[in-house]
């Protein structure tokens, strides 16, 4: 019998005139499309410099900010209103204001008289944009001790030499770190969505009557459900991958039976709690909607895009209950530092234990009789 | 034993009652109809009977299966065919076929023979999608499934709403032969005329039995003489007839009406003189026997505000 219901979901899926072909294009579009637009990287800030000072010395750390390829300079100006008027207009991201006297204290190594101003209205932009230029003027004032005080520092301790070196993803490529989330994103739609759209669409069609009054047991049903997304699932894992390898060069550095593992998991997790809301759902549209809100949390919760670690307590709090936080850690422990399934134990036991409940809540919550 | 039986039950959708007091017995290998027009309960007990849904008072069996203690075994017995289509559209007729007499365990070889009256109608198209199907076709696939696994009992739900003259009384003919097989077979429908069809009925109106029977029963029950009165224009007929001297009550059926009357006060005579009279054309007058619908009318009538329920019945033919 289970076999013959399996058969059948099969058969209704590649009957379907959309499904197939959304599992075929939605990978493609998320690993080809998404780890470009998805980028954090900021480029082409535009820059007005009010230079105070004028001297030979000012014009180097102009220089020096324009060269580094993230800055735009669009006008070197004295006025400071001037300056403002243009940031007020939008026409600039950050005013660069270097105070007088700035060339005589660089030679002298007192502080520098240098300010900085970002517009933070995009705030990424803006925060990366202020670190980006306190950075040029940090080498700056290091290239110039250096060069002129070098024998003079001395005296005052070594000067820190601090190079970041990036582990794991030594370019700071953020594509390479975009893409095990991007699986973990197209594996949630599609197993969220499916299972939950499925089991309503047979509520609509009127067709679960006539399989509650038939012996099928209320397992067997949800379970039967649920294979042919597992299998399914697993494809467009294995075509995003595959996308990642031959678009990027990208290879997973870990076991793909960990990714495969989690990926198993997480299907638990996200059909389990598909399948609750269909349950409680009465036709597509409210079913739609449920998850939708729930994806949408899920993934902006999940660190996918933002950093855990930088949540307030309480919100950090609130992403021990979301799956995708411990897929997406794993996804990208495996994926990009090669971690095997022990170093990411918890995670494990985090999707094991939510999606046990969705599961069992599920099982229980549906009714063959109301 | 009977195969169905049914002890006062009751069942309420919050405020709603739409079951209060249904007592019945179906016996075996008979057509049991129940008549009533939509929210009459007719869904509502159905749904109580394929263990679809709790009563909230009551007893209620299936072949001697109790259909909250014993549901399972209830669900291995019987076939139902719901209200709506509802089959896998995007199935072909084969496979819908083969989908649910897996789902009983059982296959369509090992039982061809209780289909083989209805499936062989269809069997030309048996590759092609149920939801390509006509709409006599999708009903006739419908009752293969239902039958598919030899129920007991088949429940089929308002299986002719919405089928053609037609198909309707191909689909009666099926069902006797059905019940010939030996299938006890409980139907409902909000058609009167296809209450003759039956073995015996139950009338049914706010979710209570008014009457039950064989048909031949219940329309002797009928306490009244009973005319048939045509003439034009139609409404204003109705509204003189209902008027008359010695007029019981008078409802209209298609292109006539039927008219209950008191014997001793008036008689078809004197109707007809008296409309031919007030300036309507076209005027015939005849007695007749009465059917289940005159029944059902004047039963309704007596238990319910009758003007609440000409309102809705919409379904008439």
């Amino acid at each position: 019998m289970w076999k013959y219901l399996i058969e059948k979901e099969f058969k209704q899926f590649f009957r379907d005139p959309m499904l197939p072909r959304i599992v075929i294009v939605f990978p493609i579009i998320m690993m080809l499309v998404f780890p470009f637009a998805a980028n954090m990287e900021v480029r082409n800030i535009n820059l007005v410099v009010v230079d105070n000072d004028r001297t030979d010395m000012s014009s180097e750390l102009i220089e020096k900010c324009t060269e580094s390829g993230y800055f735009r300079l669009k006008k070197i100006c004295s006025d400071p209103r001037e300056a403002q008027r243009m940031m007020d207009r939008n026409t600039v991201d950050a005013i660069l204001t270097i105070g007088q006297g700035f060339g005589k204290s660089a030679v002298t190594g007192d502080g520098f008289p240098v300010g900085i101003k970002v517009n933070t209205v995009n705030g990424t932009k803006g925060s990366i944009g202020s670190q980006y230029l306190s950075n040029c003027v940090m080498l700056f004032m290091q290239s110039r001790a250096g060069a002129d005080v070098a024998s003079a520092a001395g005296a005052s301790g070594a000067v820190i030499d601090a190079a970041p070196k990036y582990y794991y993803n030594p370019y700071m490529d953020y594509k390479v770190f975009m893409v095990p989330a991007l699986i973990v994103i197209a594996v949630t739609m599609v197993t969220g969505f499916f299972p939950a759209l499925n089991i309503v669409g047979e509520k609509e069609a009127g067709t679960i009557e006539q399989l509650n009054v038939s012996p099928v047991s209320k397992t067997a049903f949800i379970v039967c459900k649920m294979i042919p997304y597992w299998v399914i699932t697993f494809f467009m894992v294995g075509m995003c991958l595959l996308i990642a390898w031959l678009a990027f060069g990208y290879v997973c550095k870990g076991s793909l039976w960990g990714v495969f593992l989690f990926t198993v998991l997480h299907i638990m997790v996200t059909a389990g709690l598909g399948l609750l809301i269909s349950n409680y759902s009465d036709n597509a549209q409210q079913a739609m909607f449920i998850m939708m809100f729930f994806v949408l949390i899920f993934m902006l919760m999940s660190g996918v895009f933002t950093p855990v670690s930088s949540m307030p307590e309480w919100a950090r709090v609130i992403t021990y209950a979301n799956p995708l936080r411990y897929y997406a850690d794993a996804m990208r422990s495996i994926f990009l530092k090669g971690s095997s399934i022990a170093d990411v134990w918890y995670d494990a036991a985090g999707l094991l234990a939510i999606g046990g409940l969705a599961l069992t809540w599920a099982i229980t919550s549906y009714r063959k009789t109301s | 034993m009977n195969a169905i039986e049914i002890r006062n039950v009751g069942k309420s959708y919050g405020k709603i009652r739409a079951l209060s007091g249904i007592s019945l017995d179906v016996e075996e290998g008979e057509i049991f109809g129940l008549i009533g027009p939509d929210g009459a309960g007719k869904t509502t007990l159905f749904r109580i009977l394929t263990t679809l849904l709790l009563a909230d008072e009551g007893e209620a069996s299936v072949m001697g299966f109790d259909v909250k203690k014993d549901y399972e075994s209830i669900r291995k017995i019987i076939g139902y065919m719901p209200g709506r289509f509802s089959l896998y559209q995007d199935l072909s007729v084969e496979e819908n076929l083969e989908f649910f007499a897996t789902v009983f365990g059982t296959t369509v070889k090992e039982n061809y023979g209780v289909i083989k009256d209805i499936y062989s109608q269809i069997e030309p198209f048996k590759d092609r999608r149920a939801g390509a199907l006509s709409g006599g076709m999708k009903q006739k696939l419908a009752l293969s499934c239902a039958l598919v696994h030899k129920p007991s009992v088949l429940f089929l739900d308002e299986p002719t709403t919405g089928v053609d003259a037609v198909s309707r009384k191909d689909f009666w003919n099926m069902l006797s032969r059905i019940k010939a097989s030996g299938v006890t077979v409980f139907v409902s429908t909000p058609y009167m005329d296809e209450a003759s069809l039956c073995d015996r009925v139950a009338l049914m109106m706010h979710g209570r039995t008014i009457d039950e029977g064989t048909p031949a029963q219940i329309v002797a029950k009928y306490p009244y003489r009973l005319l048939s009165v045509k003439g034009k224009p139609m409404y204003p007929l109705l509204k003189y007839l209902r008027g008359s001297e010695g007029v019981l009550n008078c409802f209209s059926f298609g292109s006539v009406h039927h008219l209950a009357i008191d014997g001793s006060r008036t008689d078809a005579g004197k109707i007809l003189s008296g409309i031919s009279e007030a300036g309507f054309t076209d005027c015939e007058v005849h007695e007749i026997d009465p059917g289940i619908e005159d029944c059902f009318m004047n039963l309704a009538g007596q238990s319910a505000d009758n003007g609440k329920f000409m309102s809705d019945d919409g379904k008439r033919d």
